[in-house]
């Protein structure tokens, strides 16, 4: 008996057209965009009116694009040193616990130099305290993988845990202020990022590190080292590359970027420490760095695009009162659809057509 | 491909008519809000309405507009929720603000810190950390706190505990030795020491066997912690519970073991109808009204609201659990609060309790901010720890004999 063809076939899709892909895309937004509307009216509140605040709280004031770009900051900082990692096809899930690690270290400094040191070399060194911190919190489970080849997903995952239980030890041990009350008093002046425009002067080092990762990536050699090990670990090691060695200093220098997030969301923005300092962006900076397909120019626009509708959402709480649950699901919706567009620029599904049914 | 163009082109459009339309909506609602005159309000809420420590805040935002409704000023109140610290809180000040809030109320003792990242920004809008203590101590004038005497609420609330259990012994349902009380604290930090130790003092008053274990759970409010804490006192012999969390699972921990309780915040007699005797809680209207008022009237708020307690009726006991409730209950509760009010009761009366069997004669407060005691500021005079008296934010945080604390982690 002939086999009868399936109602919907999934081809893999080749040779898609630029154009295309950008339809396909722009289309999954608009898509996003209209099951929001659904959610809002659902929940009582006028679309056309909730989405105007998202835009109009996020980007209409100075003040509001200022919020924006703070929130964007750690984010994108984050999304750059995982997208490192990505393409070298090794799973750090442990952006958060390395932007926590990296906080510690700045934080080690501001509470045990803040009155002791002026404001430049205080910062330095929290910077540098940072930034190493981070490296070695990404450097274990690389060491890990490349010896015993663990897994790094997992490992990465619980260092997370672990890390901000050794900050919330802290908030309440060695480190508490009034006791009992489990809070890191706020750094000394001195110990604070200065503002550049109004916002904390991250944003600035952020921006160059974007240029550096596109340089980094695409014309060093290290760069290449990743790209290669990535597509296949086999070539790599084939073509005399050390892959235990580029699997740890990758991981270590995005560990380091990350430590260096930390350092600003401590330093600039928070002013001290505490356990939930990451705040769930080592996390989200995972789906930014694979929306922009690791591309540093894609990651700015995208993780800019969240911090929008971050930002936008909170206005959108105060202005009219819808909870801020609420905006996380319009958010889940729209990082669904842009995630899920990309199957159908990698796929596209037949549907059977009469002549063949027959 | 031409007809996903042309799907594409209807969305775009469709969309840039929502966006048009957005503008519009925009304009109007700020026209009318002006032409209204209501005064915004925000608050920065640890919790959301599930929790037993919001709720308390909220009932205190209704009253207070109602009664400045009264006086001519119209105001709205917003809100933001379940943002216990950091950035968060500073986000939600900055949002307030923008809103065109002239006071932003923030309900827990863990904001300030964030808070203060960003109030130097808002010269014109009035921050009121409430429960802290720095804000009235930095050089911003615009930063202010304010803690009610709660601790007279929670002696009062421990006579009531008292009352039953010594009612209890003497009716021979309960030896006298077994008469101990379990309280689920959040941290060991002086507002809970202050609240417990006051607590255990009142029933002492008028129970002189009883004793107390504290437990903490590490946490301002977390339902589930609460009720473990809960069952655990209960299963090392607590007859009844009290709590400084802002949930309302030690209530129904105590009923489902058949137990007592003494609530914070608000009753908690509808969850807990057999086990739940009576709550203090802290009537945050007053002080809303102050502030509001003040503000609206271009005056200077203070930068510390200390001194207000039971006579102003910033503090205050819900309804007794009448049918539970232990014979003359009303009657030695109405004594207690006279006798608070006019100075013949005092609260943390040294002649009471001792500290390492010895009695307090000395216990000073911090003032600068760097959480050791400073020198003139001696809160143990006449006879008693003057609470309260230097700053509103409690301070107490001696460990006397007769409680013991199961852990001290937090």
């Amino acid at each position: 008996m002939e086999e009868k063809t399936p109602l919907i076939r999934v081809v893999k899709n080749e040779n898609l057209s630029k154009t295309k892909i950008w339809c396909i895309r722009l289309s999954a937004f608009v898509v996003a965009i209209l099951l929001g509307c659904l959610i809002f009216v659902i929940c009582g509140a006028n679309p056309i009116a909730a989405y105007g605040e998202i835009i109009k709280g996020a980007i209409g004031k100075s003040t509001g694009i200022k919020q924006t770009i703070k929130i964007a900051t750690p984010l994108l900082g984050a999304a750059l040193a995982l997208g490192l990692c990505f393409k070298m096809k090794y799973w750090n899930c442990g952006a958060e616990g390395q932007i926590t690690m990296g906080a510690l270290g700045a934080a080690f400094f501001a509470i045990n130099f803040g009155t002791k040191l002026p404001s430049i070399p205080l910062l330095l060194l929290m910077c540098v305290g940072g930034v190493v911190c981070g490296a070695v919190w990404g450097l274990i489970p690389a060491l890990f993988k490349s010896r015993w080849n663990t897994n790094e997903t997992l490992f990465t995952l619980m260092l997370n845990y672990i890390a901000i239980g050794i900050v919330a030890w802290l908030q309440g041990g060695p480190w508490e202020g009034k006791p009992g009350s489990q809070i890191v008093p706020n750094f000394p002046k001195a110990a604070v990022l200065p503002k550049v425009m109004g916002i904390q002067c991250g944003w600035i080092l952020i921006i160059l590190l974007v240029f550096v990762m596109f340089f980094y990536m695409n014309f060093t050699k290290q760069g290449y080292e990743i790209a290669v090990l990535g597509e296949s670990e086999n070539t790599a090691r084939y073509a005399g590359m050390n892959v235990g060695k580029v699997i740890i200093r990758t991981a270590a220098i995005s560990g380091g970027i990350c430590g260096l997030v930390g350092f600003m969301v401590a330093s600039g923005v928070n002013q001290t420490i505490y356990s939930g300092i990451a705040g769930g962006v080592g996390f989200t900076a995972i789906t930014v760095a694979w929306l922009a397909q690791l591309n540093p120019f894609a990651m700015t626009v995208i993780a800019f695009l969240l911090a929008v509708l971050s930002k936008g959402s909170s206005a959108l709480q105060t202005a009219m009162g819808v909870p801020s649950s609420v905006s996380e699901i319009i958010k889940g919706i729209l990082l669904l659809c842009l995630l899920g567009c990309e199957f159908f620029i990698n796929y596209k599904m037949i549907l059977r057509s009469k002549k063949e049914a027959k | 491909m031409k007809k996903l163009f042309s799907l594409l082109m209807v969305l775009v459009l469709s969309l840039s008519l929502v966006a048009c339309g957005a503008k519009e909506d925009n304009n109007t609602n700020n026209t009318t809000d002006e032409a209204n005159d209501t005064m915004l309000v925000g608050m920065v809420c640890i919790g959301n309405e599930n929790a037993a420590y919001d709720r308390n805040f909220y009932m205190a935002a209704d009253a207070a507009k109602e009664i400045l409704a009264a006086k001519g000023i119209n105001v709205e109140w917003k809100y933001t929720y379940d943002h216990p610290e950091g950035d968060p809180v500073a986000n939600d000040c900055v949002e307030l603000a923008e809103a065109g809030a002239k006071v932003v109320i923030l309900n827990s003792y863990g904001m300030e810190n964030a808070m203060m990242t960003v109030a130097e920004d808002y010269p014109d809008t009035v921050f009121c950390s409430l429960t802290n203590e720095g804000s009235s101590r930095d050089e911003l004038a615009n930063t202010v706190n304010a803690f009610p005497s709660i601790f007279e609420g929670r002696y009062l609330a421990g006579v009531v505990a008292g009352q039953k259990l010594q009612a209890m012994i003497d009716a021979g349902e309960l030896d006298a030795d077994k008469a101990v009380m379990g309280y689920v604290g959040a941290y060991t930090f002086a507002e809970v020491i202050s609240g417990y130790t006051s607590f255990y003092l009142g029933a002492k008053s008028v129970c002189p066997s009883v004793t107390m274990m504290v437990e903490f759970i590490g946490s301002w409010g977390d339902p589930e912690k609460e009720a473990a804490a809960a069952q655990d006192l209960i299963d090392r012999g607590a007859v009844l519970i009290s709590q400084h969390s802002d949930s309302t699972t030690p209530a129904t921990t105590a009923q489902a073991n058949g137990k007592l309780h003494v609530g914070y915040n608000i009753s908690m007699i509808d969850v807990a109808e057999d086990a739940s005797l009576i709550s203090s809680r802290i009537d945050w209207t007053n002080y809303f009204v102050y502030v509001i008022e003040t503000v609206a009237n271009g005056g200077t708020v203070d930068q510390d609201y200390m001194g207000y307690g039971l006579a102003n009726g910033d503090v205050v006991l819900t309804e007794l659990n009448e049918k539970i409730a232990a014979e003359g209950t009303v009657e030695a509760v109405e004594a207690a609060k006279a006798g608070i009010i006019d100075g013949s009761i005092k609260v943390f009366d040294t002649t009471t309790f001792t500290v390492g069997g010895v009695e307090l004669t000395s216990s000073l407060v911090d003032m600068t901010g760097d959480f050791v005691g400073d020198e003139g500021y001696d809160a143990v005079s006449n006879g008693q720890y003057n609470e309260s008296s230097f700053k509103s934010a409690p301070a107490f945080a001696e460990r006397i004999d007769g409680i013991t604390l199961v852990n001290e982690a937090y």
